[in-house]
């Protein structure tokens, strides 16, 4: 476990490298009221927590299919691991299993490799705009991003270890380190996911292997569910009987069965465990509050719906009146966002654009997002007002 | 001088490369005296944890909640009484150490400080180093994914 000396001598070092780094004031770099911060590797991130480390993507990032990995979201529920060494590391397999495994990265590596382009999204994300608001990190509209993720097929490893018919429930256990008495962050999938041909042993993003903070060296990569099923820095697979009983999956990342009035409480027995996204779409340009001028005017964002497909995005440039239709960007995958684009001749004014997208289950964005007492899977349709001269 | 803003930067050639100076001197003293990591690439410093707010728990919620996290976990929220409550009584089963006599205070001064009607608060951006706005190619696979 990570001590808080131990802490407290990193983050020395960290100011001394820092202090002693080149300055690079001139850079024209948009800085906001409050400050910014270095941490390498993450540029230009919302920091809602510094530690545990939880920075959010600002909307206007939000405008490639890829986003670069700097620009990707971080969610961590605990310490990051401080020790992370790829030839000590090891992924057991056990529980409900034949034949217990114990892997190395080399072996993992040997294993045929699959890609998938994923848009991962914290179940949390735009917890911020729930009124009441509700305790938990309060994310805006990015905690969101898509990669592509490679790595052995889940289902390929699983297969190796024999699962036995009473194997019903697979779960995850990573290395991040557990202050005071937390309960550890452990869930659990049902064994169809698990066995699904495009649920990953992630080990690389974007082509390159994992950053520290998206889950060295291994990360489960389960598409099309909230960011929390895909655990990071994995380490332990574990066949279950029963879904697994502990407080991330119980009273953790569960929805109400029936919508609720907002501020209402909801007993555990009346909720579900939360597993595929919504529908939503964001609009990452123009960005709220601004000042433009008339003229052509191109919005654009994301859209994306889990394990269903984005089927149409609407613009609305007068507060909901009328909805024009955008088009969609040319790259797509099963669980990736589309890209979208409206191209919009503007007139002086005030106005208030929305952005309203349809998936192929035929679940189109609210107007307004069914409130949950933790603040999940909020997917309102999008607004941002902004000013023509 | 930490607070210089851009515009005084910018003003011309010959200070800009004076308050260079002045800052990295400065940097390297102050990074050599004082384990608070402030940043001198930024024209605004900000330090890379935040402190609780002052009233008389302040330092009695500084031991019992920044042992495992940071303060703007707490500065972020906007709520009830009765929701800090709840997420007091959470935190001590998870570990947090707070006397029994402190609780009821503890929960005042949060629900005093992060209300609902409180004006939200702005977190800071990580500084954009040489690895931004580097899009990874979209080319090979698109649509091949499934």
């Amino acid at each position: 476990m990570n001590s808080r000396r131990d802490f407290l001598k990193q983050m020395s070092g960290a100011a001394m490298m820092i202090g002693a780094a080149p300055l690079l004031i001139s850079r024209a770099v948009p800085v906001p009221q409050s400050g910014t911060i270095e941490i390498p590797g993450e540029d230009g991130m919302i920091v809602r927590s510094f530690r545990f480390l939880d920075l959010e993507t600002p909307v206007e990032y939000l405008n490639t299919w890829l986003t670069p990995v700097p620009h990707f979201f971080v969610r961590n529920h605990m310490h990051e691991p401080s020790q992370l060494d790829p030839d000590g590391w090891r992924l057991t397999v056990g529980g409900e299993v034949d034949k217990p495994l114990t892997l190395t990265l080399s072996e993992l590596a040997k294993l045929e490799s699959h890609s998938i382009v994923n848009t991962l999204e914290c179940a949390g994300n735009g917890r911020a705009l729930q009124r009441p608001q509700v305790p938990g990190i309060q994310w805006g509209k990015g905690a969101v991003s898509t990669a592509r993720f490679s790595g052995p097929r889940l289902r390929d490893v699983l297969q190796r270890a024999g699962i036995k018919p009473t194997g019903k429930h697979v779960m995850f256990r990573g290395l991040d380190e557990i202050p005071g008495k937390v309960p550890p962050f452990i869930r659990s999938i049902p064994i169809e996911k698990a066995l699904d041909a495009d649920t990953l042993i992630a080990t690389h993003m974007n082509g390159a292997p994992l950053t520290k903070h998206h889950g060295f060296p291994a990360r489960a990569l389960v598409p099309g569910w909230i960011g929390a099923a895909s655990c990071k820095w994995l380490t332990e697979i574990k066949v279950l009987e029963s879904e697994f009983a502990g407080n991330f999956m119980s009273p953790g990342y569960r929805f109400p069965n029936q919508p609720v009035q907002p501020g209402d409480t909801v007993k555990p027995e009346d909720t579900h465990p939360l597993t595929a996204l919504n529908v939503k779409s964001v609009i990452s340009g123009p960005l709220d509050g601004a000042s433009l001028k008339a003229g052509k005017i191109a919005v654009q964002g994301a859209a994306w719906a889990g394990e269903a497909s984005i089927v149409k995005v609407e613009v609305s440039t007068d507060g909901g009146a009328r909805w024009n239709p955008v088009s969609l960007g040319r790259e797509q995958a099963h669980y990736a966002w589309r890209l979208w684009t409206y191209d919009w001749r503007a007139k002086g004014g005030d106005y208030t654009i929305l952005s309203r997208a349809t998936d192929s289950q035929g679940r189109t964005q609210p107007a307004i997002a069914a409130w949950n007492p933790s603040g999940y899977l909020y997917n309102a349709v999008d607004q941002v007002k902004i000013h023509v001269a | 001088m930490w607070g210089q803003p851009p515009s005084a930067v910018r003003s011309g050639t010959a200070r800009l490369s004076a308050m260079l100076l002045t800052l990295a001197i400065t940097s390297i003293i102050l990074a050599a005296l004082s384990p608070i990591a402030t940043f001198a690439q930024n024209p605004v410093p900000v330090k890379v944890t935040e402190d609780l707010p002052p009233g008389s728990m302040q330092a009695k919620a500084t031991t019992s909640c920044l042992e495992c996290h940071e303060a703007r976990i707490i500065l972020q929220q906007r709520l009830s009484k009765g929701a800090w409550a709840k997420e007091v009584d959470k935190m001590v089963k998870w570990g947090a150490v707070v006397d029994a006599n402190d609780r009821d205070a503890l929960i005042d001064y949060l629900s005093t400080n992060f209300s609902p009607d409180r004006p939200l608060y702005e977190p800071p951006r990580t500084w954009i180093g040489k690895t931004a706005e580097k899009a990874p190619s979209t080319s090979s696979a698109a649509g091949k994914s499934k």
